[in-house]
């Protein structure tokens, strides 16, 4: 262990040559790299980019906006991960809508929410499914849950989003991808490789300190060799296949969509929806929602930290008008989002 | 006769009050100043007096490692053991829910009689109201406290010194995983104990051991990490904070990975952290460990007269990096 803890810090500290951009795709290795001081060790030549993998700083603002509606307009109990709760929406966060009257529970699982939906008959109960490829599933297994137990007050307002589709955006804006080992431990690692031959190299990592020093590590040696690579340093979890079981329930409740995703547009088949024959659990089917605007407050630069091309710095509200306890832009509220980590490991 | 349930009479200064006051309070808190008159009159050694008060609401009353009562105890003992003082007597108050269960009060009673013996603590004067259903949470207890500081003794957040060991007396976090898994929202079933404990004895040791000791503090809400950023503001000083010494039982470890929580930031009722001149700090450490509750003391880092108001950490992989500063509360009612 020291042994190798040496050599993958003696790696990343000594690097020299073609400067070398490593975005970290997962807002779970974003929170890592600053707890763990990573950055301060690595040499200059090295820049790490946070990029777009933290559920809740990708949802765009009409989606807060519909939560609010559903909750304001047809009194629905709002089921949610606490993160959410505090992202602006165009007029207000589902925070200011709970000050109004609403009913926002937070839940830590979606089969909680199927659970509340269960215990109160007289409640319609709306679950914020938000998400990649690891918590997909865990949404489809609440709509089963329902399914099964013949709940008739339980629905899904989806923002559930793909990685790919991300990867192949982001692609320019990095040499090196770090991949989230979640995500790959569900999907496998055909997409990582198909991005190799496309001539985007990347690694999967794990979330423990050597895991993430053994990965960028692994990156930038094989990074120095110029040949476009794939390499999985997840393998205690992550295996070429993923976990199948996972992917058939997921596709066979949902189906690819276009996705707004906040600050980076619409990307055609980077999200996932209910299909057509589960349109009851579906919350913009059985509410009817209408199309919300989805008003972005214009000084906030969340969009283009998640693609990298800016710093949470060079924003002129980061730390004065935006602050966690007073969030503008989402990457702000989450406890995974590149400004907030930018925010605590950096004040004062 | 009074049932088996505290009723809105018992609280209404009636007979019932008196049998409520005869059957629980008296049989516990008996000393011989505990009065029935209306204040207590105490004797009062010369010296200086430290004096505290806290109130107590944890949600649940019961939970693994103690209760509501033994709180109520610990937490005043102990913030009066942090200015060095001996404590000498104690007050209560409680706000009881109408219908709460004659036998959980019992239990409460029973656990701060224990408590309060063990800190050598004498319970003088005490009060009861009982409130309607849903006007109180169980219950609620407000304890006060006075103890005497012995000659010579002068402890405070402000004076710790560049070149101080920081001593924490025991493992960490354990008090505020403890309750969030007893309010079972999150179905996640682990063995822990809250450390809720009164440090009268090991704090009178370190005090004995050295005298430069500069600051003591118990580590309840907001957890170690908020200690160590009281202090640096308070003193003005930086910290250096080496976060693989800083003692955390796998399982509160265990937890908080599953919740993403940082044990530095979780409440502990029965820790406290120390700031000592590093000439004395390892005696200081010697006498905390043959100290009940404090075996596992371990230094945790030391003041440094640059990155003034800072707590920066040494993490596991030898890096630096801030710890970042605490805010929103976690977890509301722990204490």
């Amino acid at each position: 262990m020291e042994n190798q803890k040496r050599t993958a810090r003696e790696i990343l500290t000594g690097y020299q040559g073609r400067p070398i951009r490593i975005m970290e795709v997962c807002g779970t290795h974003t929170h890592e790299i600053f707890r763990l001081g990573i950055r301060g060790l690595l040499s200059p030549d090295i820049h790490l980019i946070s990029g777009p993998g933290c559920p809740v700083c990708v949802t765009p603002v009409d989606f807060i906006d519909e939560a609010v509606w559903l909750a304001l307009e047809r009194g629905v109990t709002i089921c949610t991960f606490g993160d959410l709760v505090r992202v602006p929406g165009s007029r207000m966060s589902l925070a200011g809508a709970r000050a109004k009257g609403a009913e926002v529970r937070v839940v830590y699982s979606p089969l909680d929410a199927a659970e509340h939906a269960e215990a109160h008959p007289e409640k319609e109960v709306v679950f914020l499914s938000v998400g990649f490829e690891t918590t997909t599933p865990s949404s489809c297994l609440a709509v089963q849950m329902a399914m099964e137990r013949g709940l008739k007050n339980f629905s899904l307002l989806t923002a559930n989003k793909t990685m790919p589709a991300a990867y192949e955006a982001m692609a320019g804006a990095t040499d090196l991808f770090l991949y989230p080992g979640h995500v790959h431990a569900i999907t496998g690692t055909g997409d990582c490789r198909r991005m190799a031959e496309k001539g985007v190299s990347g690694v999967i990592a794990g979330f423990t300190a050597r895991e993430i020093l053994t990965a960028l590590a692994v990156g930038v040696a094989r990074f120095r060799e110029g040949e476009p690579f794939f390499a999985n340093c997840y393998p205690r979890v992550v295996t070429d296949e993923g976990a199948p079981a996972a992917v058939r329930l997921v596709n066979g409740m949902m189906e690819p969509c276009d996705a707004r995703w906040r600050g980076i547009g619409v990307m055609k088949d980077s999200g996932m929806k209910l299909k057509e024959a589960y349109g009851a659990y579906d919350a913009r089917v059985r509410y009817g929602i209408p199309a919300m605007e989805g008003r972005e407050n214009p000084a906030c630069r969340c969009g283009e930290v998640l693609q990298g091309r800016c710093l949470p710095s060079d924003c002129k509200v980061f730390g004065r008008g935006c602050t966690p306890e007073h969030p503008i832009g989402a990457c702000m509220v989450s406890g995974e989002g590149a400004c907030s980590a930018f925010y605590l490991y950096s004040q004062g | 006769m009074i049932g088996n349930t505290v009723t809105l009479a018992c609280g209404a200064g009636g007979r019932q009050t008196a049998e409520l006051i005869d059957r629980v309070f008296k049989a516990h808190f008996q000393n011989p100043y505990f009065t029935p008159d209306d204040a207590a009159v105490l004797d009062l050694p010369p010296g200086r007096l430290a004096m505290s008060t806290d109130g107590f609401i944890v949600s649940p009353a019961f939970f693994p490692g103690g209760n509501i009562g033994k709180l109520s105890i610990c937490g005043t003992v102990n913030d009066l053991a942090c200015m060095g003082a001996r404590p000498l007597y104690m007050t209560c108050a409680f706000v009881i829910e109408e219908g709460f269960a004659l036998d959980d009060l019992e239990k409460i009673a029973a656990a701060m009689e224990k408590t309060a013996k063990e800190a050598g603590v004498s319970l003088v004067a005490g009060d009861t109201k009982v409130a309607g259903r849903g006007q109180v949470d169980g219950v609620f207890i407000t304890t006060t406290g006075i103890g005497l500081v012995p000659e010579g003794r002068r402890t405070g957040g402000a004076l710790a010194k560049p070149g101080d060991k920081i001593l924490v007396t025991g493992d960490i976090g354990r008090h505020g995983t403890a309750i969030l898994l007893a309010r079972d929202e999150f179905g996640i079933e682990a063995d822990v104990t809250s450390d809720c404990a009164p440090l009268t004895k090991g704090v009178e040791a370190a005090l004995s051991a050295s005298d430069r000791v500069h600051v003591i503090r118990d580590a309840t809400r907001g957890g170690v990490g908020t200690v160590l950023y009281e202090i640096a503001h308070q003193s003005d000083v930086g910290i250096r904070l080496d976060a693989e010494k800083v003692p955390v039982r796998p399982e509160v470890r265990g937890v908080c990975g599953m919740l993403g929580l940082e044990p530095l930031y979780l409440a502990c009722e029965g820790r406290m952290v120390l700031f000592v001149d590093p000439e004395d700090a390892d005696r200081v450490l010697e006498a905390l460990r043959q100290s009940p509750y404090m075996e596992e003391a371990a230094v945790i880092g030391e003041v440094t007269a640059d990155n003034r108001g800072r707590v920066v950490m040494m993490t596991e992989i030898g890096s630096q990096t801030l710890l970042p500063e605490p805010g929103n509360e976690l977890l509301p009612r722990i204490c």
